[in-house]
């Protein structure tokens, strides 16, 4: 293919560097410094896909951001990505792209019969329909429509790019690089004011590269290029291209994102693809200009049909032309501009210009370049279905209400201007209340609600001495309150031609007998006839009308088809644009990819991981781990072909007869001190800690206000002011807010520190009979027996020149001790333990094992304590001191909570003493009752007793005091299993508790 | 009031579409009513609705100080579920199933309730142990529900990550078959637009400014559109519950907090099922347009603004790729919050209150949508009968004092923490 | 000034605990357990700056701008 439609020369292309892609399976090519939109052009490609509803074909309408019709998938390094826009795409070597929302092809797409029947597709249709029978929505027409919509396909492949987020401050944010952009910058950074300028596209200057102007004595690009060169040698600015800021956040926080390798081939190695800026800015300058507004006619969506602006910007920029008998259709003079482009490069243009007789320069120009004009014009359709052939013209009354009659006239491209709406997303989003200025038939920013001004077109100012004088100034007043600085830019000289006043003309009235569809939303086929129909209904706030219609609702968000929308519903309900409103502007601005808002943490960093100190132990140790919050512990060790039962009622076992050690590192340390840290305790425990000895440990109970267990664990008194609690894994990070709370807001007059030293301590637990017999030769200069270290006693020991904390305490139930070093001698601890245990047949165990003998013991655990449970229902009553108040302790009184027949937890036990329980099952009296089944409590936790060599759970069950002995039926439906059981104590083993004793 | 169907559609496409009724009528208040409920949103129509159809009473205004269908209603994820653990969560959604199933039907109006199943998914055996309890209890209160097992959900959604390079595998899920999404705009206007045709009156972009109570009995209710007599006055008015409360000199335990949602750009249907993910809060369907409708965490401080902060989209969105990795390559095209009136044991209430007159309809958390048959009915009820209904019976205000409380995730007061 | 994401949020900031010991009537104590104002405007509200000094602090806020007006140390007191 050649390419027919690229000028011999012009353009800011390079030339001399050839580029090859493939759209849809063809080889065409293009030039450096092209986008997959101008390349096609260049190469008379103008079908690039279907419309969302009635497949349409489609083409190009625009030139950048506010694309709403190129959308394609595209191919790039193997990988796939849909919904990319050929309007912002760059070319690059072995681009490879392929329409969407087509089927077999973009040529012949069968569901274009949609398009036959839009006379019974209005909007709302299938709100109207599709109700009967009743199952047929989900089984036959949704899948249906679901599958015609949806643009293009997601790969289901991982990403494997890299995203990246980065952090700054600046004075100055400035949002476009055009002429307010590079005015505000320039003056600001001369104050010497911190600033970043930002430009989406990859070149800057944005209209300065397109208009024919002159900023003191240069062409508007010179100026432009000499401006930015000078901004990047300026250590105190940055200046980024391909760098959208989406989003305005509060508290002058702004979001932009910068796209680093999606213009090569493929992503260089160590760089990201997109890089998010999260940029708190004292001062924000939104120069983000203004985008063209198309004139509503029939047919207006066919390929051909595009913004004037645009294929000015493909003339000027690109060296194209979108067309070689164009028709300008403006209503003011920025289509005159477009027309003379054409003219300058031999292609003979027509304009028609809804105006009657406007007079400026620029129509002069064009006048004397004779260029054919007609007044009082307007296109009534475009013709030709997949590319414009002509098109039916006509004169327009002065009311703007008649046609006269029909011509048609020859064109394959209609060039078209509504004049401009200034790009007010930002200033939205960062809480501005937008006003209606009359004189643009736009809105623009009103009183700012942040650090925020507006500049520009954006502003509503369409002329270049008012923009650069206006930007100049704001650059300067802002960085002046900043830095303090006044180095005064002088302003240039400025020529620019005048433009005539615009017509407030958007809408061409339908011919008598026609029904052509007049687009507003061009990629959600929303017509006019849509609105009419939604307002008819009732749907009359413009919420309702965006949303029985889908009016801007699509990847473009209505960026050329809202104030159209607006014009339209104002104009039916006889109202002010301003009073119908507009919906509100919320980020991004444009989509952003996924993968850039969350950056790098995913795959196996999307959460932290935590090890203990002895991880490489077990690692060797064939430990299977099991994730606990974002720890990682030790399920079991492997032993051969053991399975996870086997395992874990082989370390059960040992325990219960030899001797285990268990790493609970992660358990939740914190360290407590200061004179009044009994009294904290006291507080917030439920049972008494004022008369604790020094060296004696504690177990506790915490509640939460309103009477609800928040975490249960022991605390030791290290020395007169001094203790040490250990919490659950779970809450040890709720336990120590909890406590600063009261402490720094609640009771400020205790004297009291806490913080956490979790990670400062390794701990092992070492639990069984010979447990003793081992601590005595890991720490052969202390007095470990029964009477030097009883139960709940403290020690502190020399483990081998390693100074360490000795516990008693048990969760096993066995005789037991915990002992902690820090965390660099932990695995040293682990290994003396190993050592020395061996000649007591010393086995590691894990998280499954330790589970199993705490339930046989009726110890709770997370699966009770699980945020639903009072005391009461723990079998903990026994804690709640009478004597003295503690934190929750009133809402112990409530109703439910003292009632007879309250939960409380039970042991359970199949009759058959064989049926494992399945955990999450429940109690029920009658196993064939009809549902609902009351249901009487559930299995919390089920384990397989070593002790007893059957199974066993615990469950809470309603009324358990009075249960005891009752045989009831444990009911799991989810795995089919229904089990006769036998409630008894949930204390299965040494009720007494007299192991822990010995 | 015209039919909806396919003969009515081609009926009118030959006119042109020129001869369509209004959906709603666009009605100046009257001085009294014998009810008027407060928000019309999807809650407080489908009220005014089952007020109507069930009890007769159809001297009935819904007041709202916007468009009907603009709170929660509009802007939800549109997940419809069952998949309770506490009994009276469970038979009340259960409850709601079904009226969801025909929806369409009842109301002329396609709801397009597709019951596409979601799934739950676990990390961990203690979860899949949590799961089974929350499971077998539906089971048991007659509700459908599956366990899935890793194979199981690989082959439903084999999108998700079930690669090595995991943070938390995926262990298994609970599915129930039966949830599914809806078209939530579709909901409001469908009853607003049989409630209206039964003569209730849709009073739109009329604030309320203060009540009318005097010997502890409700008299009236004053607007911005003037005085409005009514016997009986019904609250449903979702995140706006905590300012309307104040001009009753209540205190609810109720506080207001912003969810955010996000849809991405749409493509081609990739995902049929709602999947949640079990490490962390965040769940996804993908809309009949293609979008991918996600949403997660609240924002996490009471808010009454209806724009949300990025870090908790990117926070939501890395539990999402942490999920679905393929996520990654989507485009995030739009986002928006909702105002959620949190209660303090996360389920909702629906109760008389101490004035005469005065009904309550909130706390809806972020369950709001999936309740709005159910809730309506039972609300309806509560107002025509003066006296709560069995399904509602569990939702009273009382039980933060008696202690009856019906808390899913035993997160207890701290509202923000979702 | 420091990321949101470094601190928690810690609810109403005007609600006062009951003191330890002393009888609180059952209204008074469900006010303090579960009832919030939570109105629409400013609000004085607790944040922890968990991921740094884990000082508490206090914090008026607008509900509806997010605006900030205020903050206090924990131990000083919310004058109204």
């Amino acid at each position: 293919m050649t390419q027919s439609f690229r000028l011999e020369s012009g353009g800011l292309i390079n030339r001399d560097k050839k580029i090859s892609f493939k759209f849809n399976g063809k080889n065409y090519f293009g030039f450096e410094g092209d986008t997959l939109a101008s390349a096609l052009i260049a190469n008379g490609v103008h079908l690039i896909g279907r419309s969302f509803k009635y497949h349409r074909p489609r083409g190009f309408f625009g030139a950048g951001v506010d694309e709403p019709y190129a959308i394609v998938q595209l191919y790039r390094n193997g990988e796939t990505e849909p919904n990319i826009k050929a309007t912002e795409q760059e070319l690059f070597e072995g681009l490879e792209a392929k329409s969407v929302n087509c089927w077999p092809s973009v040529n012949f797409d069968v569901g274009a019969i949609n398009n036959l029947l839009k006379i019974f597709l209005p909007a709302g249709f299938y709100y109207k329909t599709f109700m009967w029978p009743k199952s047929f929505w989900y089984k036959i027409y949704e899948p249906f429509i679901r599958k015609a919509a949806g643009l293009g396909t997601a790969s289901i492949k991982h990403d494997k790019e890299r995203y990246e987020h980065k952090y700054e401050y600046c004075d100055l944010l400035i949002t476009g690089s055009g002429p307010s952009g590079l005015a505000s910058a320039y003056s600001a950074a001369k104050n010497g004011a911190k600033v970043i300028l930002a430009e989406d596209k990859s070149r800057f200057g944005g209209t300065l590269l397109t208009s024919e102007v002159n900023i003191g004595n240069q062409s508007g690009k010179e100026w432009a290029d000499s401006i930015i060169s000078e901004l990047k040698e300026m250590p105190n600015v940055t200046v980024k291209n391909r760098s959208q800021v989406f989003g305005y956040y509060d508290h002058n926080m702004l979001v932009m994102s910068e796209r680093i390798s999606d213009h090569l081939p493929k992503t260089k190695k160590f760089h990201p693809k997109q890089r998010l800026w999260y940029i708190r800015a004292k001062e924000v300058l939104i120069s983000s200009g203004s985008i063209e507004r198309p004139i509503v006619f029939g047919n207006n969506d066919t390929p051909g049909v595009m913004l004037s602006s645009a294929a000015k910007e493909y003339l000027k920029v690109y060296g194209v032309l979108v067309g070689k008998k164009p028709l300008v259709f403006t209503n003011n003079d920025s289509g005159y501009e477009t027309a003379i482009e054409f003219k300058k490069n031999g292609i003979d243009p027509i304009i028609l210009d809804t105006r009657k007789e406007p007079q400026s320069e620029i129509i002069e120009e064009a006048k004397n370049m004779n260029i054919n004009i007609k007044n009082s014009y307007v296109v009534v359709a475009a013709k030709g279905y997949k590319k414009v052939k002509s098109a039916d013209i006509a004169k327009i009354s002065d009311d703007k209400e008649k046609l006269g009659s029909i011509e048609n006239i020859e064109c394959d491209c209609i060039c078209v201007s509504g004049f401009w709406t200034p790009t007010i997303h930002l200033a939205s989003q960062s809480g501005n209340k937008t006003k209606f200025n009359k004189d643009i038939d736009a809105f623009v920013p009103g009183i700012s609600k942040q650090n925020e001004k507006t500049l520009g077109a954006a502003n509503g100012i369409y002329t270049l001495e008012e923009t650069l004088k206006d930007s100049f100034e704001k650059g300067n007043l802002l960085s002046k309150k900043i830095t303090n600085n006044e180095n005064k830019v002088s302003f240039p000289n400025v020529v620019e031609k005048k433009s005539a006043v615009h017509d407030k003309f958007w809408c061409v009235p339908l011919p008598k007998g026609k029904n052509y569809k007049r687009f507003l939303d061009f990629q959600n086929d929303v017509a006019v006839s849509d609105i009419e129909i939604a307002l008819k209904e009732g749907y009359r706030s413009i919420e309702h009308v965006k949303r029985y219609t889908t009016l801007g609702m699509a990847t473009d968000q209505g960026k050329t088809s809202n104030l159209n929308g607006l014009q339209l519903v104002s104009k039916i309900e006889n109202k002010v644009v301003p009073a119908v409103g507009h919906t509100t502007f919320r980020p991004p601005y444009s989509p952003i990819s996924i993968g850039a808002i969350v950056g790098r943490e995913v795959g196996k960093h999307s959460k932290p991981t935590r090890k203990s100190p002895m991880h490489s132990w077990h690692e060797k140790n064939n430990a299977v781990f099991v994730d606990a919050g974002v720890w990682l512990r030790p399920r079991y060790y492997k032993q051969g072909k053991e399975n996870l039962f086997e395992a874990s009622k082989r370390e059960a076992k040992n325990v219960r007869t030899n001797v285990g050690v268990c790493d609970v590192t992660t358990l939740g340390k914190i360290d407590i001190k200061g004179p009044d840290a009994a009294e904290l305790l006291n507080r917030v425990y439920t049972n008494a800690w004022l008369k604790l000895p020094v060296g004696k440990a504690r177990y506790g109970v915490m509640l939460r206000e309103d009477g609800i267990v928040l975490d249960d664990g022991t605390t030791t008194r290290i020395s007169e002011n001094h203790y040490h609690m250990t919490t659950t894994t779970a809450q040890a990070a709720n336990v120590l807010s909890h406590l600063e709370y009261y402490l720094q807001l609640v009771w400020p007059e205790l004297n009291v520190n806490v913080v956490s030293t979790t990670e400062q301590w390794a701990g092992a637990a070492i639990a069984g009979p010979k447990s003793r017999d081992l601590l005595q030769k890991l720490f052969p200069n202390s007095d470990v027996s029964n009477e030097g270290l009883p139960f709940m006693g403290y020690l502190e020991g020399d483990l081998f020149g390693v100074k360490a904390r000795i516990f008693r305490i048990s969760f096993s139930g066995e005789l037991a001790y915990e002992v902690n070093v820090e965390s660099d001698n932990g695995n040293f601890m682990w290994e003396k333990i190993i050592e020395f245990g061996q000649e007591f047949k010393i086995q590691p165990y894990g998280t499954e094992a330790l589970s199993t003998l705490r339930i046989e013991m009726g110890h709770v655990a997370g699966s009770e304590l699980d945020g639903r449970t009072i005391p009461y229902d723990n079998s903990l009553e026994g804690l709640l001191s009478k004597k003295k108040d503690f934190i929750g302790k009133r809402s112990l009184t409530r109703e439910a909570f003292t009632a007879e027949d309250r939960q409380k937890i039970v042991g359970v036990v199949p009759l058959d003493k064989k049926t494992s329980i399945p955990e999450g099952s429940h109690l029920v009296k009658d196993s064939n009752a009809p549902l609902p089944n009351p249901k009487l409590g559930y299995i919390s936790a089920s384990c397989w007793s070593v002790e007893h060599d059957n199974p066993f759970s615990l469950a809470i069950l309603k009324d358990g005091k009075n249960m005891i002995g009752e045989k009831l039926f444990v009911m799991s439906p989810l795995k089919n299993k229904v089990i006769p059981v036998q409630i008894v104590s949930s204390h299965y083993v040494d009720p007494k508790g007299e192991r822990v004793r010995s | 009031m015209q039919k909806y169907s396919v003969f009515s559609l081609i009926k009118n496409a030959l006119s042109n579409h020129k001869n369509w009724d209004l959906a709603w009528k666009d009605p100046t208040p009257k001085k009294e009513y014998d009810v008027v409920i407060i928000g019309g949103g999807g809650h407080g129509l489908a009220t005014a609705y089952y007020l109507a159809k069930e009890h007769n009473i159809t001297n009935v205004a819904i007041i709202e100080k916007g468009w009907i269908g603009g709170g929660n209603v509009g802007r939800n994820t549109t997940i419809i579920r069952s998949n309770y653990m506490h009994d009276d969560n469970a038979l009340f959604s259960e409850f709601g199933m079904d009226l969801w199933r025909r929806m369409s039907q009842d109301l002329n109006y396609n709801v397009m309730f597709s019951p596409r199943g979601i799934i739950n998914l676990a990390h961990s055996d203690a979860q899949m142990n949590t799961y089974a309890r929350r499971g077998n209890s539906m089971r048991l209160n007659g509700i459908d529900a599956v366990l899935l097992n890793r194979e199981e959900v690989k082959e439903i959604i084999p999108m998700a990550d079930f690669s090595e390079n995991v943070r938390f595998p995926i262990f298994g899920g609970l599915m129930q078959p039966s949830a599914g999404t809806a078209r939530h705009d579709a909901v409001a206007w469908g009853y607003a637009r049989q409630a209206d045709d039964m003569g209730v009156d849709i009073i739109q972009n009329c604030e309320v400014i203060g009540f009318d109570v005097s010997a502890g009995k409700i008299n009236g209710v004053r607007t911005s559109r003037g005085d409005i007599k009514a016997k009986k006055i019904g609250l449903c008015v979702a995140g706006s519950t905590n300012i309307l409360a104040e001009k009753l000199n209540m205190t609810l335990p109720i506080e207001t907090h912003l969810l955010q949602a996000c849809v991405s750009e749409p493509v081609k249907p990739v995902l049929d099922k709602v999947v949640t993910f079990g490490a962390g809060h965040f769940y996804i369907s993908q809309s009949d347009k293609g979008e991918m409708v996600m949403g997660g965490d609240l924002d996490g401080y009471n808010s009454y603004a209806q724009r949300g902060n990025l870090p908790t989209l990117q926070h939501v969105l890395t539990e999402g790729i942490a999920m679905m990795p393929f996520l990654s390559k989507l485009k995030m095209l739009r986002t928006w919050g909702g105002i959620m009136d949190m209660s303090m044991d996360g389920s909702p209430i629906i109760d008389k209150t101490h004035i005469e007159g005065l009904y309550l309809n909130c706390g809806w958390c972020y369950g709001g949508f999936k309740a709005t048959p159910a809730s309506g009915w039972t609300f309806a009820h509560t107002i025509a009968q003066d006296r709560v209904h069995e399904l509602n019976s569990g939702y009273s205000l009382n039980r933060f004092n008696t202690g009856h409380l019906l808390d899913e995730k035993g997160l207890g007061t701290k509202t923000w923490i979702s | 000034m420091r990321s949101q994401n470094e601190f928690s949020y810690g609810g109403d900031a005007s609600i006062k605990r009951p003191e330890l010991g002393k009888d609180v009537s059952d209204k008074d104590w469900d006010n303090f357990v579960y009832n919030r104002k939570s109105l629409r405007g400013k609000h004085w509200e607790l944040w922890q700056h968990v991921s740094g000094c884990r000082q508490w602090i206090k914090v008026e806020r607008d509900t509806s701008t997010h605006e900030i007006f205020n903050t206090l140390k924990a131990n000083e007191e919310i004058s109204l």
